[in-house]
């Protein structure tokens, strides 16, 4: 039980991900290679946070959020919203990933940092006979929480729903009146409000590192491929096996293992079911 | 003549879709409290027409005023704000969404608060009582002629003072055209001024006050309603078998 | 001034470029240092792996950054191989090669059906995987601590000194060089950038779109296989962490810098890359900030890098100083080849004899949505076929359905005896369909000539092997091809603009291409998609004079058009569709007058007509 909890925590990790990638898909039906450099971002925002300036949780939380979403803000105005199409996507938030994994380097250098626990403790506990660390158990829950109230609030609130009707049918969301590129770009800085206030929860797991954002960033590409593009329970439960297999990978075969097995996986989902668990087919028009 | 106050004045527009121009010179006037039916064969630029004055297509010349103020160069979402609203063809309403769901989607540019509009939606319902019964019902399972009203309905929770409806009656059984023309030519009524687009010639002839038709991004003929007598005059311009009056 | 530009215009295209290999291979005799000795040989092997990049993404439109993780398969093969089984250059860059190919037909295949982000995240996944792996045959590879004691190299036997190495490196990146150039300058280049501008378009001219890609793919991990043989042999040491995200960036910085959409632009990315920031020890520390802004910059600025910038001015210049080129706007098109004007003489085709197509039962739903129901309907040889019908009345599906973008949902389709119910859009058209598109498509900075060429990729196929060698048949297609496409020019009497380019000429000129394109595909079946939309009344009477000819050569032409008086003049039958259903079927002058038309197609109340 050990591994599948610990498989089921670095899984929220990669379901945030998805879910990052998956608000930038709705609403611009691109994606944002840049965000899991945004999550690491706020990882080494809530390790400087709690280690050097130590402030109190709320500000930890507050300032996260107020960075990250800035930086998601800054990189829509320039890698987003100057070109168009997914093709032309690829190559600036590529560009995006690779500053800020440069920047990052730049300020916090190469070695691996330890971020202590915001929420929770690092002492575990036996729950259905394994062990996993209140951290963890809390991670686990906020992401299901977090995808549960996302998926809530874009059904009933009318911006939720705007949200869903641009990505449906764009033209006509602009004839209803909807600002579709505002209300994109409010859904891009949320995006980033979001990997930003995750960050204290994910930081003690993930722990701040440099590399940290190119391995989140393929792992949550995977979980969206299991769960299908757009779709939020999808990146959920795509995240979770994810971290499952390369955990119970680990367990079984080997360290070696983890990151094959989730190659291996992305190679037979794209063969065998390219739209994913929760994806729907289209005919494609001329 | 009617003396009604000009809501819609579109002079000498031309566009199209990049280099392939579907609009060559259509001027048209649409007065509230009133009906212009738009007309033409297929490919005659009407469906283009409507495109440019909501705003979806670049006016590439001519310009386009509403209710006195120019609107040629407005992004389309705030021609929305100003009150003009356009039913595209084909029903396209949000299928993945509910009833419900699409009539509140309608209202968004107004403003008010999802309770406030929740009040406002059953004044369609009162319009179209079939949506009533159906209201979380996800509307790609609606029939043909429930989504055209939903689609009317969900212009309509804009409030808009100018409602373009582009081929309504299209791929609908004659009996819920009808209904739907009626309904339509009612909402003169409350003031409101109508831009149709039709094929069916007959069906909308008998509720326009205005007529005009096109040919190849032209008008080829734009009169009042009244002073069209003949729908052979008609027909003979729809087949271009020669030149009109 | 204008005679040193035509001067230089008749110099082939390919002296220069030779000249500079030629340089490249001598420059140990030219007295360059040994430091300038071993940036050239990293910058050749850049070269190598950024030219792979460049076309998949350059050409097929493709973005595979996986080509670092076949470069490690080279470099960690050859040194494994060259420490334990056999020294040989020649022989291991050749494994190598085969190897990278392998690997990235394995890893390209799953994400190469998707395309787009599914490919470019599986090939940056791979790369990911390359320390792991590395790290998983520590026993072959040293591990983290890496590959050590590889020999010098041996060339059948003999040792080569550091010069010797440097020229076998030079010489295999001019010969890979030249490949690149003579399989881009062939029809298979042009494949690859009707690819790239629309897979559509692609398959309908009969290309197999998926495994074009994967040509493109496949080819582009040879070089990469290569370059990492190579690289085993310059400092005779492998660590992995040569291989990581870095170097995958890199090579796209590269392949961007120098264009890549062009042949030796790979080169000259390399070049700068080398020269410029990889030799700077600062660089490292800035290198990922850099790389970030610039592929930011460069990915919305020049997204086709400098030489694409550079292809631009030489264009400029030459419209500048060259009035002899011809001018890419339009121009008129009767002043064709000297004869008298295209308008009067009316365009005579040789036999071109169609199929009957034949459609039974033809149904299609969309979701709730009965898109066709049920339409059967013929159209003969020697005839035009008009399909008309009110918006949503099912036209586009059932073109859609023949041309097989959709699937059928019931029904048969039939080209004479061929069945062709179910084909993919690629073996529709090898079994004799050709069509044009409501919007004309060609790829960008192709010729006119190349554009229609196109047409004649599938119909009849050179090998790439014939291509890259330029065999005898290779040059013998060149010459027919050419006299093809002049006389299909010569016919819709756009001759005199060969070598404009295809994709800035008027709308009305692009049309009358596409049709060239499909004639030369010489097709059973012509399918033309609204192809008078946005033409003015002398184009669209041109089109009209090019559409009779193709019916008196006796091909099938079906044409599914709005403008009513056109159909009326052209077609022989006319079949109306409403709501998916055929509401009638007649010469014109029964269409004109038949009631359902009028009421349900026109919208004219019958009692009116009384």
């Amino acid at each position: 039980m050990t591994p599948i909890w610990s498989g089921l925590a670095i899984g929220a990790v990669y379901a945030l991900v998805a879910i990052g990638y998956n608000i930038v898909y709705v609403a611009y039906t691109t994606f944002n290679f840049a965000h899991a450099q945004l999550m690491m971002f706020g990882v080494f925002v809530t390790y400087w946070a709690t280690v050097v300036a130590d402030l109190p949780i709320w500000l930890t939380f507050l300032a996260c959020g107020a960075a990250v979403g800035l930086i998601a803000l800054i990189e829509e105005f320039i890698a987003i919203r100057p070109v168009k199409g997914a093709h032309a996507h690829l190559v600036t938030t590529l560009g995006a990933a690779t500053l800020l994994d440069g920047i990052t380097r730049l300020i916090w250098g190469d070695q691996v940092l330890k971020v202590p626990p915001v929420i929770g403790s690092s002492s575990t506990i036996t729950l259905l006979g394994g062990r996993i660390s209140i951290v963890e158990l809390v991670l686990i829950i906020a992401i299901i929480v977090i995808t549960g109230l996302i998926t809530l609030y874009s059904r009933r609130s009318l911006t939720g729903l705007a949200l869903l009707a641009m990505a449906e049918d764009r033209d006509a969301a602009l004839l209803r009146g909807i600002n579709v590129k505002r209300l994109a770009l409010g859904a891009f800085v949320f995006a980033g409000v979001l990997a930003g206030i995750t960050g204290p929860l994910v930081g003690p797991k993930t722990f701040a590192v440099a590399t940290l954002g190119s391995a989140l960033a393929l792992k949550g590409f995977v979980a969206v491929a299991i769960g299908g593009f757009g779709s939020m329970p999808g990146a959920l439960i795509g995240g979770f096996v994810v971290g499952l297999v390369e955990s119970l990978s680990g367990r079984w075969l080997g360290s070696d293992f983890p990151t094959i097995m989730v190659f291996v996986v992305l190679l037979l989902i794209l063969l065998l079911k390219p739209t994913g668990l929760f994806g729907s087919t289209r005919e494609r028009v001329v | 003549m009617s003396t009604a106050e000009v809501l819609l004045q579109v002079r000498n527009l031309a566009t199209g879709y990049g280099d392939i121009r579907a609009v060559w010179d259509v001027s048209l006037t649409v007065r509230a409290g009133e009906m212009t039916v738009l007309l033409g064969r297929n490919g005659a630029g009407k469906t283009t027409t409507l495109r440019a004055i909501s705003g979806l297509n670049k006016a590439d010349s001519g310009s386009i005023e509403f209710a006195g103020e120019d609107v040629t160069g407005m992004p389309p979402h705030r021609r929305v704000t100003a009150g003009m609203a356009l039913v595209q063809e084909g029903k396209r309403i949000f299928r993945r969404r509910t009833i419900e769901e699409n009539l509140l989607l309608g209202g968004y540019t107004r403003g008010l608060g999802k309770r406030a509009l929740e009040r406002e939606v059953s004044d369609v319902y009162q319009l179209f009582p079939a949506l009533a019964d159906r209201k979380h019902v996800t509307s790609g399972q609606l029939s043909g002629g429930q989504q055209q009203m939903l689609a009317i309905g969900q212009a309509l929770m804009s409030k808009p003072k100018l409602l373009m409806l582009d081929e309504p009656s299209g791929g609908l059984a004659p009996a819920i055209v009808a209904e739907v023309m009626a309904t339509v030519a009612g909402l003169k009524e409350t003031g409101i001024g109508i831009l149709l687009v039709e094929q069916a010639v007959a069906a909308s002839l008998a509720v326009a006050d205005r007529v005009t038709v096109l040919d190849v991004g032209r008008v080829l003929l734009d009169k009042p309603a009244a002073e069209i007598t003949d729908t052979e005059v008609l027909t003979e311009a729809y087949l271009g078998r020669g030149s009109t009056s | 001034m204008t005679t040193i530009v035509q001067g230089l215009r008749r110099i082939p295209s390919w002296v220069l470029p030779l000249a500079l290999g030629i340089l490249l291979i001598a420059a140990p005799w030219l007295g360059i240092s040994a430091d300038t000795r071993r940036l050239l040989v990293l910058s050749c092997i850049l070269a190598l792996v950024t030219s792979g990049l460049s076309l998949s993404f350059g050409y097929a439109g493709e973005l595979a950054l996986g080509q670092t993780a076949m470069y490690a398969t080279g470099a960690y093969l050859t040194g494994y191989l060259a420490m334990h089984w056999v020294n040989d250059l020649l022989l291991l860059v050749v494994v190598s090669a085969v190897a990278a190919l392998v690997v990235g037909m394995i890893s390209g295949i799953p994400g190469l059906r998707l395309g787009g982000w599914s490919l470019a995240m599986t090939s940056f996944f791979l790369v990911l995987l390359v320390p792991q792996i590395i790290d998983l045959l520590e026993k072959y590879t040293g591990g983290a601590v890496g590959l050590v004691g590889i020999p010098q190299p041996k060339l059948f036997g003999q040792p080569l000194s550091t010069v010797t190495f440097y020229v076998v490196v030079a010489v295999i990146t001019v010969v890979w060089f030249t490949v690149m150039r003579n399989l881009v300058t062939s029809r298979h280049g042009i494949a690859f950038q009707v690819l790239r501008q629309s897979p559509v378009l692609a398959s309908s001219l009969g290309i197999s779109v998926f495994r074009l890609k994967l040509t493109a793919y496949a080819l582009g991990a040879i070089p990469a296989g290569i370059a990492g043989a190579l690289f085993a042999y310059v400092d005779k040491y492998l660590s992995p962490s040569t291989f990581g995200f870095t170097m995958a960036v890199t090579v796209l910085a590269a392949a961007i810098l120098g264009g890549a959409k062009s042949v030796y632009g790979a080169l000259i990315g390399a070049l700068i890359m080398q020269y410029g920031p990889l030799r700077s020890t600062d660089f490292a520390q800035y290198a990922q900030v850099i790389y970030g802004v610039f592929l930011i910059v460069a990915g919305t600025l020049v997204a086709n890098g400098l030489a694409g910038l550079a292809n631009r001015a030489i264009k400029l210049l030459k419209a500048r100083w060259d009035p002899q080129q011809p001018a890419s706007a339009g121009g008129d098109p009767d002043q064709s080849a000297g004869e008298s004007s295209g308008l009067t003489k009316r365009p005579v085709l040789p036999q071109l004899p169609g199929d009957r197509l034949q459609i039974e039962g033809l149904a299609k739903r969309f979701g709730g949505l009965q898109a066709l129901g049920g339409v059967s309907l013929t159209a003969e040889p020697g005839q035009i076929t008009a399909l008309i019908g009110p918006n949503g009345s099912g036209k586009t599906t059932l073109l859609n359905m023949v041309c097989g973008y959709y699937r059928t949902d019931d029904g048969t389709i039939h080209i004479g005896d061929t069945d062709i119910t179910g084909a993919k859009t690629h073996q529709v058209a090898r079994a004799g369909v050709a069509r044009t598109f409501q919007t004309p498509l060609f790829p960008e900075d192709i010729s006119v000539h190349e554009a229609v060429a196109a047409g004649m990729y599938t119909p009849r196929y050179v090998g790439m092997l014939s291509s890259i060698l330029r065999l005898p048949r290779y040059w013998r297609t060149v010459r027919a091809d050419r006299a093809e496409t002049t006389a299909v020019l010569r016919l819709v009497g756009v001759d005199h603009l060969a070598d404009a380019e295809a994709a800035s000429l008027p709308l009305g000129t692009r049309r009358l291409l596409e049709v060239a394109r499909a004639l030369v595909c010489r097709p059973k079946v012509l399918l033309l998609d609204e192809v008078a939309s946005g033409l003015d009344e002398d184009e669209i009477e041109r089109l009209a004079e090019l559409i009779r000819a193709i019916r008196a050569a006796g091909t099938t032409v079906v044409l599914v058009e709005h403008n009513f008086k056109l159909v009326l003049e052209l077609a022989d039958t006319i079949r109306v569709l409403a709501q998916g259903e055929l509401i009638a079927s007649g010469t014109p002058a029964e269409i004109e007058n038949h009631p359902r038309v009028l009421s349900d197609y026109l919208g004219v109340r019958q009692e009116g007509m009384q």
